[in-house]
């Protein structure tokens, strides 16, 4: 199992990058930078937050199980929705259509 | 393009080259033999014979190349006229004697009739006891732990590499953790014993057989300690001191007890001196024997020595002798530093006899949490929710956590001082780690109506005849 999810890992990061790559690119080389970087961070809390839910609920450490979803997950979400934003995933058609009208 | 010139084009890609060919195979060759060179020596000396079959030096044991401390960082210390281990010496340390132990103290009476009456009837207040207490008892009798060594010496290796197959003969006996030390003179017994205590907590004598006092003589230069650890998920779903809490320790007992019968008597074999210490018999004191062998430090819950990887999860035997060894070194993992913020047993202690002191204190000649040890032998003699106690056992950060990549990190942090110990602890908190109950793994069954029993019938009932009589009836 645990090979499965490494396996899988992997492949959702490649996955990540191809996805974001069209954006990444910015103007200056720091927000480039940036957005790569949160991304990592992104990617490995999640993983860290998948895989330590993972092995405490099949332990049985119901509070870890728990905290952990929201202490991860949390912050996983947090991260998600700021690179999103910065990405231009969210937040951008609102302003284009108010730029229009 | 026609077709038979596309056939041949896509021939022509597909083919290999002599010279192609030749290289790929060298350079396969080449790869075989630099793997089987880097490949690990347990693998390339598994099929050596006899005594050429050698761990590599410096190694930890040719089973487990590198010693395991779970996560932990381990600097090693040195033990001298002012430290064993991380444990300060600040004067000379008076050897006890074994009639002054806790539990003797309860058998004595000297902790209350409630407590004597406990320790008289743990036995049978839960059906679990009594079989491995009379299993210990069965290999408790002086003639199954020392005896003559074979007058014809076997060739042996060097004391490096005999120190690695020791430690490899105690991990074949299916010990979770064993090390090597110097014997310490004063974590001998001042005198034991006769019969010792274990006699009567494995009822191999009655009851209320008298005890005398014991010199001990047997001394020997080495000792060889063996850990073996209590049940992980047993401990998750225990509160720490209901009817299972006894067998956790008990089972232990008998399994590290076998280890050090069937050592010493190997060693014996190969003509040398070997005496087997275990909880039926012992001439020594384990903690600071643990400390000597490198196994561990002394922690807030008193005279316990905590193993970086399993805590003071487990229970111990010991084997002195005067087989060539090279002993290990005594460790630092900062156990002292994480004992100084966590204090998380002392929360916990039903007994209340933990500490909530910063700093240890002076304590016959050494530097010790000034827990009281009668006052939780009295509590474990005496639960009636329960058989014994052990409680502290089950919350410790140290001992509480399966194998897991955090749980590694967390021994790491908490390894590294004061202000990491208290983040670990933090954290340990927030999860929950330690006081949960998992009871998706009670298998046992409980009785809570053994668990109580009546003093004075008891004691009644143990000085009137021998030990076969139930309590309370």
């Amino acid at each position: 199992m645990s090979i499965f999810l490494i396996f899988l890992a992997g492949i959702l990061f490649l996955a990540g990058i191809l996805f974001i790559k069209p954006r990444a690119k910015q103007d200056k080389t720091w927000k480039t930078v940036i957005i790569w970087t949160l991304y990592v961070i992104f990617f490995v809390i999640a993983c860290m937050g998948v895989s330590f839910v993972y092995i405490n609920a099949s332990v049985g450490h119901v509070k870890a199980t728990s905290t952990a979803i929201f202490l991860f997950g949390g912050i996983s979400l947090i991260l998600a929705v700021v690179l999103a934003r910065v990405l231009g995933f969210i937040g951008t058609k609102k302003k284009d259509e108010s730029l229009q009208a | 393009m026609s077709v038979n010139n596309k056939e041949k084009g896509s021939q022509q890609e597909f083919s290999v080259s002599r010279r192609g060919f030749l290289k790929t195979g060298v350079a396969a060759a080449a790869m075989g033999v630099m793997g089987a060179i880097a490949a690990p020596s347990k693998i390339a000396s598994a099929a050596s014979p006899a005594l050429t079959y050698q761990p590599a030096k410096g190694q930890w044991s040719k089973l487990r190349p590198e010693a395991n401390y779970g996560g932990a960082s381990v600097h090693y210390v040195e033990n001298n006229d002012q430290w064993l281990g991380t444990t300060k010496l600040v004067g000379k340390i008076i050897q006890t004697d074994e009639k002054d132990a806790g539990f003797s103290l309860a058998l004595a009476g000297k902790l209350g009739d409630k407590a004597k009456a406990g320790f008289l009837s743990t036995v049978f207040r839960h059906p679990t006891v009594l079989p491995f207490a009379d299993a210990i008892g069965a290999i408790s009798a002086p003639s199954m732990l020392t005896g003559e060594p074979n007058p014809n010496k076997l060739q042996i290796p060097d004391p490096e590499q005999m120190s690695q197959h020791i430690k490899d003969f105690a991990y074949y006996l299916n010990m979770d953790e064993v090390g090597i030390g110097n014997m310490p003179d004063y974590a001998y017994y001042g005198s034991n014993m006769a019969p010792p205590l274990g006699a009567y907590l494995v009822h191999a004598v009655p009851m209320d057989t008298p005890y005398g006092k014991a010199p001990i003589t047997d001394k020997l230069p080495y000792v060889i300690c063996m850990s073996a650890s209590m049940h992980l998920e047993t401990w998750l779903a225990s509160t720490g001191y209901d009817g299972i809490s006894n067998a956790q320790s008990e089972r232990c007992y008998h399994a590290s007890a076998n280890a050090a019968v069937i050592m010493a008597n190997y060693i014996r074999q190969l003509g040398y001196h070997a005496r087997a210490h275990h909880f039926g018999n012992y001439e020594l004191l384990i903690p600071p024997v643990l400390i000597a062998c490198g196994m561990g430090e002394l922690t807030r819950t008193g005279d316990t020595a905590a193993h970086p990887r399993i805590g003071f999860r487990h229970k111990s035997s010991a084997v002195t002798t005067d087989l060539p060894l090279v002993p290990d070194k005594p460790i630092d993992f900062g156990m002292q530093d994480f004992c100084r913020v966590c204090k998380k047993c002392a929360d916990n202690c039903p007994a209340q006899a933990i500490t909530y002191d910063d700093d240890p204190l002076p304590h016959n000649g050494y530097l010790r949490w000034n827990t009281d040890s009668n006052k939780c032998a009295a509590f474990r003699c005496s639960n009636d929710e329960g058989v014994n106690c052990g409680r502290c056992v089950k919350v410790c950060p140290w001992n509480s956590k399966e194998d897991s990549w955090f749980h590694r990190a967390g021994l790491y942090i908490g390894s590294k001082g004061e202000n990491a110990s208290r983040m670990l602890k933090s954290i340990d908190d927030m999860f929950g780690y330690g006081t949960e109950e998992v009871t998706k793994y009670k298998w046992w069954l409980e009785w809570p109506d053994l668990y109580k029993y009546d003093v004075n019938a008891t004691l009644k009932a143990f000085s009137a005849t021998a030990s076969a009589v139930p309590p309370g009836v």
